[in-house]
């Protein structure tokens, strides 16, 4: 499902954010990126949803060349990857239903799709009775659920999720990590980037751990 | 598509509806660009419309030092007309010049008693066929006449036809000089407009751009929104522009002591009005993909 080759990504001369990265990710798998600040988890997973370029090497997704891929392949190569963030990254001006419609309406999906699918993935994450409220109106933990909602609504085929937990506190993390379980074990391909060790004791998977931009460690429990 | 269609126009509109300070100075300032412009355009052309009028009148008048003999001077008209430039000749007795002065003094006619009925000299006043109407028809006319010993002297309103065309041609100038200048700021303006409202919405587009939208799905309603607003801009600039007519232009046409009474200062045809309209539509559109090609990159 994700292969890397060789990868490398540096922002100028001193600055090396990954170093000669290998590893391969088989479809279905839930795999934890562990590291310290700095250690290049977002580059790694920035990335996989090419909103970063390696300097070196070959990244394929699905067997797709990602590196070679042409500007205006990248939002199909997006439309099957949903990306959740620390920051939740939600548009405050509009509902939740509107929120997570969005990553719909971008695939120019007929409405009534719409409507029945972001049903389906609010009613998921436990918000359909918040279809109408605002982002802001609601607490950290349920903003990400929407994050997660809108990542989900579109059925990717590889979820990122990038320190999903970081503003959160430990029971809303849980319930978090819950709803990456289940989309897991629907065959969803899962990538979360975490520094909270207690995360991959609690649910062990398989753990990559990166340091210094280099592939320090990859277990499977 | 019916899809893509619906959700453009929703988006471009509520785009609008969420920044209506944004919106409102954009439309302003092409409606004003436009109005200035436009203002410009109707100046120009009543003042050529004034110009044909005059140049109509435009003839030749050759004075005899002495009137001939009816048929010497029957001979003469059938001469004069026959060049290809004429229309008419007509002749006009010392007599009929002395009444025809008489009568433009109105009341003071009597200033001219005593008088005597041959102060005036005769003369042959040589109306113009339409297409010689100009400084070369003209010219071809006046040197066929000076050959001719009879007359004294010739008069034509050459002089001032050729100044004012030149003025016309300043006039055309000027406007095209502001005109470009103002379209510009207006460009100018409405590109930075948008890209305040972009600016604005950057975690909008962000987002778009992480949920797989394309390029084009990103732009079209932002293109729309521009496109709108110069819609509205010129329906604007057309009103401001019928406000300036009546208020202005008609005005300081009708009160120039040159125009003819009966001149009716002309506004914009209606294919002319389109063009103001589609005009504001190309800006608005420009403007948007100005600040769109900087600002949205995948």
């Amino acid at each position: 499902m994700i292969q890397l080759f060789n990868v490398t990504k540096s922002y100028g001369r001193d600055s090396v954010a990954l170093r000669e990265m290998s590893v391969q990710i088989e479809k279905g798998e839930f795999v934890y990126v562990t590291g310290p600040s700095g250690a290049g988890k977002s580059t790694f997973l920035s990335m996989l949803y090419a909103a970063l370029k390696p300097t070196r090497g070959q990244i394929l997704i699905n067997g797709a060349n990602i590196t070679r891929m042409r500007s205006r392949q990248i939002p199909f190569l997006r439309r099957k990857i949903g990306v959740v963030f620390q920051d939740f990254k939600l548009l405050n001006s509009r509902s939740v239903y509107e929120n997570v419609a969005f990553a719909l309406e971008a695939q120019g999906k007929k409405r009534y799709e719409v409507s029945k699918k972001v049903y389906q993935a609010l009613k998921e994450v436990g918000l359909e009775h918040r279809l109408q409220r605002r982002p802001l109106e609601l607490s950290g933990g349920e903003q990400q659920r929407i994050a997660i909602a809108r990542a989900l609504v579109v059925d990717p085929l590889i979820l990122l999720a990038d320190e999903p937990s970081g503003n959160l506190d430990q029971e809303v993390t849980l319930e978090i990590m819950e709803l990456f379980k289940r989309a897991h074990a629907r065959g969803t391909t899962v990538l979360l980037a975490t520094h909270d060790h207690s995360l991959y004791q609690r649910f062990p998977k398989r753990v990559l751990g990166l340091e210094g931009g280099r592939l320090v460690m990859d277990h499977v429990p | 598509m019916f899809e893509y269609v619906r959700y453009f126009i929703l988006r471009a509109l509520r785009n609008m509806r969420q920044w209506p300070v944004l919106c409102s100075a954009a439309i302003l300032t092409m409606a004003v660009a436009l109005t200035t412009v436009a203002t410009f355009f109707l100046v120009v052309i009543n003042i050529q419309s004034l110009a044909r009028t005059w140049s109509e009148e435009v003839q030749v008048v050759a004075y005899f030092q002495t009137p001939p003999a009816p048929t010497e001077l029957a001979a003469l008209v059938t001469q004069i007309e026959d060049l290809p430039e004429v229309k008419q000749a007509l002749f006009v007795s010392k007599t009929e010049a002395f009444q025809r002065f008489a009568a433009r003094l109105g009341d003071d006619a009597g200033l001219l008693e005593g008088v005597s009925h041959d102060l005036l000299p005769a003369s042959l006043e040589i109306a113009l066929q339409k297409t010689a109407r100009n400084r070369e028809g003209v010219a071809r006319v006046v040197a066929a006449l000076k050959k001719d010993r009879r007359f004294d002297e010739l008069r034509f309103g050459q002089e001032w036809l050729e100044r004012f065309e030149k003025f016309i041609e300043l006039l055309k100038f000027v406007g095209l000089v502001l005109g470009s200048f103002f379209l510009f700021a207006a460009l100018f303006i409405v590109s930075n407009t948008i890209k305040l409202t972009l600016y604005a919405r950057r975690d909008e587009l962000e987002i778009m751009a992480l949920v797989g939208a394309t390029k084009n799905f990103i732009q079209v309603p932002f293109l729309l929104e521009g496109a709108l607003q110069g819609l509205f801009s010129g329906i604007l600039a057309l009103g401001f522009l019928s406000l300036s007519f009546q208020l202005l232009v008609k005005k300081s046409l009708q009160s120039f002591w040159l125009t003819p009474v009966d001149f009716n200062a002309v506004f914009l045809a209606g294919s002319q009005q389109l063009v103001l309209v589609l005009s504001g539509v190309l800006l608005g559109l420009l403007g948007s993909l100005f600040s769109l090609r900087k600002f949205v990159r995948l």
